[in-house]
């Protein structure tokens, strides 16, 4: 029999690998990350090296390491770069696959050219990752491919459009974003200073009173899950911002962190002083390396300047906050399989109850937000909750980043507030359809969203607007003409859900991956006769089985397409497959 | 204190802590499982333990479901037989024995249930094989994941019984896969063969090398291991006079399921060819 260990202290890779990350085993991800880099691929010797580094089953690396797209085990070692094409909605109606095959034939050898689930790069479709570098306008055919590489992209919104109402945005393209100089010149860390001299009991009451709604896509009012970590009797406690942004079609967090990183730490911070949190961290997907670099010099310029870091404002309060990057797998933007990223493990979701605000990170209370939520926070504190309620006549106070995309001839991002129709959103924001499109249908809400007709373009959108067919979810709008059938862009859908799904649960991990077989075929005109009613029903176990949100919400625009498209999913029913 | 809920119009009694399965197993209910074993913790991830619950919507995983006072659960509804079904019809559709002709198990937990609740195997969605068959060298354990409806049991018992992590989840959604460490062979993972894992696969994707094709057992004969003196307690599977394999027994006081490789496995100086 072989010996049982296979760790040897001569093994250099390990001994630096234990080294540097100290026997932590919440550092596989970077360790994997690191090793993946230094050697262009994982193999089973690499991985079976951190894991005796870390001091952890060769299993428990091995699973993490699978699941996070972005880590590539194989075989055997390659100095093969990496480079990864979006495969998403906005990228697929630009012709993705055709921009896929012409970045091939341009990179050549020393390149792997893969797919890759939505990026976040939707307003520069099609678009893709050279290694960590984002490249945007993708050209379609290969004669053009010589000429525009390579492309860096750098996404500006600061003009407002005309009817926009900023809040979030109020400083993108005002302030220099990796200056902490110039962003307190535009009142950053105003908020936090004046709230560090009241009671913090005064802060849960002013977000409280704002009425604040969760941007993650749920809407779960945000003063309440505070209150709800600040009651809860374990210490200590913890902010983690969610900036695992993998709903295709959205792009707004990115744009927040790009346009205004010190307004998101400032949110945070003022969240760890409400709750009694001294920790914060922001899981960032893997994708948006740019981004993380950006945050981790504001926050050490902060931290430079009293802004953030011990005893702040030279109050006795202190927050630290930590950038942890994911690797690629947007089931980690599901809150409890987050925590079991950040934590080292498997990004799948935890059972439900207990909840994160009583047993979160290591078990404690643990507050958890989107980007945007924290984002607005310091603008509500600097001017009150009443001003925040002002800004919409709405049911659900205050703004909304919105990310508009497909056929209309402004596209891309807006702030605005909530309860505005589709009709608006494309005439007043985006300009109106292109020339010669005709609405037929958009997805509104994300992949996990509805795919609203004609019908329904005068109904106000907010959170509880789901219920009459048009979801908000994360803010996403994807139009589509008359030349996109709603087949085709559910198949789109379900791909994404098919390999996106984290397979712990029966429904998710094989429902999805059977509906997506049958949309393959209806999308091919070669549908067979109980295909729509098998759909149908994929959709109902989905929807009732799943064992968290990413299975039950994959339902969501399957459900919403057969209530308004059913005739042209029949369409797509082949008759000579009728009796198979 | 005790907690009073009905399941199936029937008064049950739990412990506080106890989930709805446990409750309702106490009190000789059956509620189908899969990926649940009463001595690892629960996942909630194969989700055929699906109650109705008055009140509550839709269906919950009652393995997960904590009972509480005042409940009233339903365990057998027709829409919970159709959901359940549909369930089996998933994991049979990614379920392949072509490689298995010499079972060692006549009827698998699985196909229990599968028979049960009418689920049958649709011609066009077959599965084809992913993985080799039997390509582990592992000398007591036979490996074949085209059986495997990834209920993790192995992966649990492994770390939390034995605590050895040879099992993992890798991959994901319908490409996950069970694989020993780095995705290398059991040996190469530190196992140390105990059969755990191949005693609470539910179906056959694990088994005991030694007893494949023994066909099955006339009697069990209950006994004490004779190796070392902890004094596991296990039963010998005995067909015409003769050792066929060894099972844990649940019951056992000092061990329950828990054996190590040579009460497991070490049985073959019973019948040596030189022993008058």
């Amino acid at each position: 029999m072989q010996s049982h260990s296979n760790w040897s202290p001569s093994d250099p890779g390990s001994a630096l690998l234990a080294e540097r990350y100290g026997n932590d085993s919440e550092a596989v991800v970077e360790a994997l990350r690191l090793i993946r880099t230094r050697q262009g691929g994982l193999t089973s010797a690499a991985i079976k090296s951190v894991a005796a580094a870390l001091k952890l089953p060769a299993s428990r690396v091995y699973g993490v390491a699978t699941l996070n797209c972005m880590l590539g085990v194989a075989a055997t070692t390659s100095s093969d770069k990496t480079a990864r094409v979006c495969d998403g909605p906005a990228c697929w109606l630009k012709g993705a696959a055709q921009a896929c095959t012409a970045l091939e034939a341009r990179l050549g050898a020393g390149w792997r050219v893969e797919r890759s689930s939505c990026l976040g790069l939707c307003d520069q479709a099609p678009a893709a990752l050279l290694e960590e570098r984002p490249v945007g306008g993708l050209p379609t055919c290969p004669e053009h491919v010589e000429a525009t590489l390579p492309i860096t992209v750098e996404t500006v919104y600061e003009l407002p459009r005309p009817v926009e109402v900023r809040v979030m945005l109020a400083r993108a393209g005002r302030v220099d974003p990796d200056s902490l100089d110039s962003a307190l010149d535009h009142r950053a860390y105003v908020a936090l200073e004046f709230a560090l001299t009241a009671p913090r009991e005064g802060v849960l009451a002013e977000v409280e009173a704002a009425g604040l709604q969760g941007r993650g896509g749920a809407g779960f009012p945000t003063g309440h899950k505070w209150w709800m970590v600040e009651q809860a009797p374990q210490h200590p406690k913890y902010v983690v911002c969610n900036a695992d942004e993998s709903e295709p079609l959205v792009f707004k967090d990115r744009v927040l962190i790009d346009s205004d990183p010190h307004q998101l730490l400032e949110g945070m911070a003022l969240a760890g002083y409400a709750i009694g949190a001294n920790e914060g961290y922001i899981y960032i997907r893997g994708e948006y390396g740019p981004q993380a670099t950006r945050l981790e010099r504001a926050i050490a310029q902060a931290e430079a300047c009293g802004c953030l870091g011990d005893h702040i404002f030279d109050t006795n309060f202190s927050f630290h906050i930590h950038v942890h990057r994911g690797a690629g797998a947007y089931i980690c933007g599901e809150e409890t399989a987050l925590l079991e990223s950040l934590e080292g493990r498997r990004g799948e979701p935890r059972l439900r109850p207990p909840y994160p605000t009583t047993h979160g990170y290591h078990g404690l209370p643990t507050l958890i937000n989107n980007v945007e939520t924290f984002s607005a926070v310091p603008a509500i504190i600097d001017h009150g909750a009443g001003w925040w309620r002002g800004l919409s006549s709405a049911a659900t106070p205050g703004t909304k980043l919105y990310t508009l995309l497909g056929h209309v001839n402004r596209p891309g991002l807006f702030e605005a507030p909530f309860g505005l129709t589709l009709r608006q959103i494309i005439d007043d924001f985006g300009g109106g359809m292109r020339p010669g499109a005709t609405f037929r249908f958009a997805l509104t809400g994300g992949a996990a969203g509805t795919l609203v007709p004609p019908g329904l373009l005068h109904v106000p959108i907010d959170y509880a607007s789901a219920a009459q067919g048009v979801s908000l979810g994360a803010g996403a709008f994807l139009v589509c003409d008359q030349t996109i059938s709603p087949v085709s862009v559910l198949r789109e859908l379900l791909h994404f859900f098919e390999l996106e799904s984290c397979g712990q649960c029966t429904p998710c991990r094989i429902g999805t991956h059977q509906a997506r077989q049958i949309l393959d075929r209806l999308a091919a005109g070669q549908g067979r006769a109980c295909d729509v009613d098998e759909l149908s029903r994929l959709a109902d176990t989905l929807q009732r089985g799943s064992l968290c949100g990413l299975g039950r919400s994959a339902a969501i625009p399957m459900q919403s397409a057969l209530r308004h498209f059913r005739p042209d999913f029949e369409a797509a029913v082949h008759d000579d497959q009728a009796d198979h | 204190m005790t907690i009073r809920l009905t399941i199936n119009d029937q008064l049950v009694e739990a412990e506080p802590g106890q989930s709805v399965l446990e409750a309702a197993r106490a009190s000789g209910i059956i509620i189908p499982t899969l990926c649940h074993h009463r001595d690892l913790s629960p996942v909630g991830s194969c989700r055929l333990c699906v109650v109705e619950v008055e009140g509550a919507p839709g269906e919950i995983a009652a393995c997960t479901l904590a009972a509480q006072n005042g409940m009233v659960v339903r365990t057998e509804t027709p829409a919970l037989g159709q959901f359940r079904k549909t369930i089996l019809e998933m994991l049979l559709s990614s379920y392949d024995d072509d490689g298995n002709s010499n079972v060692v198990r006549a009827k698998t937990e699985f196909m229990h249930w599968a028979n049960q609740y009418g689920a049958k195997r649709l011609a066009r969605s077959a599965a084809v094989a992913r993985f080799p068959v039997a390509a582990d060298p592992n000398p007591f354990i036979r490996v074949d994941m085209n059986k495997c409806i990834l209920c993790t049991r192995c992966v649990r018992a492994c770390a939390e019984v034995q605590g050895r992590f040879v099992w993992g989840v890798s991959q994901r959604g319908c490409e996950s896969e069970i694989a020993a460490g780095a995705g290398t062979m059991m040996l190469e993972a530190r196992c140390e063969s105990c059969g755990l894992c191949a005693a609470v696969c539910p179906t056959g994707a694990l088994e005991d090398k030694l007893s494949l094709g023994a066909g099955q057992p006339d009697r069990l004969v209950t006994t004490t291991c004779a190796y070392c003196g902890v004094g596991c307690q296990l039963d010998l599977n005995v067909k015409v006079g003769r050792i066929i394999r060894v099972t844990s027994n649940p019951q056992a006081p000092v061990n329950g399921n828990h054996l190590c490789v040579k009460g497991r496995y070490g049985y073959d100086f019973v019948h040596p060819a030189n022993r008058p």
